[in-house]
């Protein structure tokens, strides 16, 4: 019977993806840790920054920067969109390039003009064969996405937001709330709304917790060079910079763990299919082996 | 402070923390030139140039190139924000000139663009002080 010689092929073949999923399972774990780290690295810079607001806020300064400011008429949108370079990760590029496509109609019925930037080979090649037509493509971003071309990006949306090129600037990623739960968004970056300084409770960083009995009467009178609205100016951009970073940060904590979970499920399918194979092999084999017997007693009996 | 004869030197890039360290006394490179930051300093919130950062320990002086951003000065440290911290080995003195170059061909012809440039040209400049 060719058919246990067919199951038996099929097996060794579940066999071998099992043994690559397992193994891609692995190196996303590791990435995952790798990527997480970095993220909780990079929150020491934000905290020192919502600080650095919250003071001059309290010192007095008024908060106002063009980066702040909301645009009049809203006639230009940009969005951008943080993909996967690599698929085999279960529904993270699917479901962010829905949220993303979506908010792009919608943003097409309020504004006439607007970039589309994509980052990541398959929200590129999402978008090509929705037919959305794409003026930027970063393919450079992977499980450790570097400052400086994150920066790059933040620059020349904050030279296009200034210069009124565009009225709005959106983001689309998978945002990471725990290693459980990642929820694909799309946020408004520009005009910059991530200076809290109306709630100066939520955000004090560590070092201030620690003295917080005594914060309440001595008060550090900060003492501003050049002088506070200057330091503002660099510190809103600097800000925005770090926000996107983060968003990128999350983008690529989220992609591992997607990876993680699909191939764990697909390393468990797999072994489910192993053994529905084995079944089915061990059955045909024993049948072939009742049916060689019969046959042989057969030929036996005639003989006799 | 930490104390009365040592500041605590942390600097954070937007990447990570890289460098959390006690010194006696360090010079940082401010936007219209060097600062002193002695134990006990006063609270501040400052801009950074591009430059050097020294730090003056018992073991000497060690000194890194940092990037622009800022500087906190709490009781409790010194904060130094900045995009990126170097060794001044690192620092290429023929990618600066590069740098300078690109940055002085810039077109500035509206306030933002102006200032971009003179960032750029900051930046270039600053990097090619410390490589020289």
């Amino acid at each position: 019977m060719a058919n246990i010689r067919q199951l038996d092929k099929r097996r060794k073949s579940v066999r071998n993806i099992r043994k690559i999923t397992r193994t891609m399972e692995l190196i996303a774990t590791a990435r995952f840790k790798k990527a997480m780290d970095r993220a909780a690295a990079a929150t020491d810079y934000t905290k020192r920054i919502t600080q650095i607001v919250q003071d001059l806020a309290n010192s007095g300064a008024s908060v106002s920067h063009p980066l702040l400011v909301a645009h009049d008429t809203v006639k230009a949108v940009d969005i951008l969109v943080l993909t996967a370079n690599r698929g085999l990760c279960g529904g993270y590029n699917g479901s962010l390039v829905r949220v993303a496509a979506q908010r792009r109609s919608e943003i097409q019925e309020q504004a006439d003009a607007g970039q589309t930037s994509v980052s990541g080979k398959r929200g590129i090649s999402a978008f090509r064969y929705a037919g959305i037509p794409i003026e930027k493509t970063y393919t450079e971003f992977d499980d450790q996405p570097s400052f400086d071309a994150v920066a790059k990006i933040a620059d020349e949306l904050i030279y296009r937001f200034v210069s009124g090129q565009v009225d709005r600037v959106d983001v689309a990623y998978t945002r990471f709330i725990s290693s459980s739960k990642q929820v694909p968004v799309v946020e408004t970056l520009l005009p910059f709304a991530g200076l809290d300084v109306s709630s100066p409770a939520t955000v004090s960083s560590s070092t201030e917790t620690q003295s917080t009995g005594q914060e309440n009467k001595v008060r550090d009178d900060y003492e501003f060079l050049p002088n506070a609205s200057a330091i503002l100016q660099e510190v809103v951009p600097a800000s925005f910079r770090a926000r996107l970073f983060k968003c990128f940060l999350d983008a690529a904590v989220s992609e591992q763990i997607a990876r993680m979970v699909a191939m764990k499920s697909a390393t468990e399918n797999a072994g489910d299919i192993i053994k529905g194979l084995s079944r089915t092999y061990n059955r045909a084999r024993q049948s072939k082996i009742t049916q060689e017997i019969m046959e042989i007693i057969g030929g036996v009996e005639a003989l006799g | 402070m930490s104390s009365d004869t040592s500041v605590h030197c942390i600097v954070v890039t937007p990447e990570r923390t890289e460098l959390d360290a006690q010194c006696e006394s360090l010079k940082l490179p401010m936007y219209d030139g060097e600062l002193g930051i002695l134990p006990g300093r006063a609270p501040m919130v400052g801009r950074i140039g591009f430059g050097l950062l020294k730090l003056q320990s018992a073991t000497g002086e060690q000194s890194w190139f940092v990037e622009g951003g800022f500087v906190q000065v709490t009781r409790d440290g010194v904060y130094v924000l900045t995009n990126r911290l170097l060794k001044p080995e690192q620092i290429d003195r023929k990618s600066a000139e590069e740098e300078l170059q690109k940055a002085t061909e810039m077109v500035a012809n509206t306030p933002q663009t102006r200032s971009v440039k003179e960032r750029a040209l900051a930046q270039a400049r600053g990097k090619l002080r410390i490589s020289s």
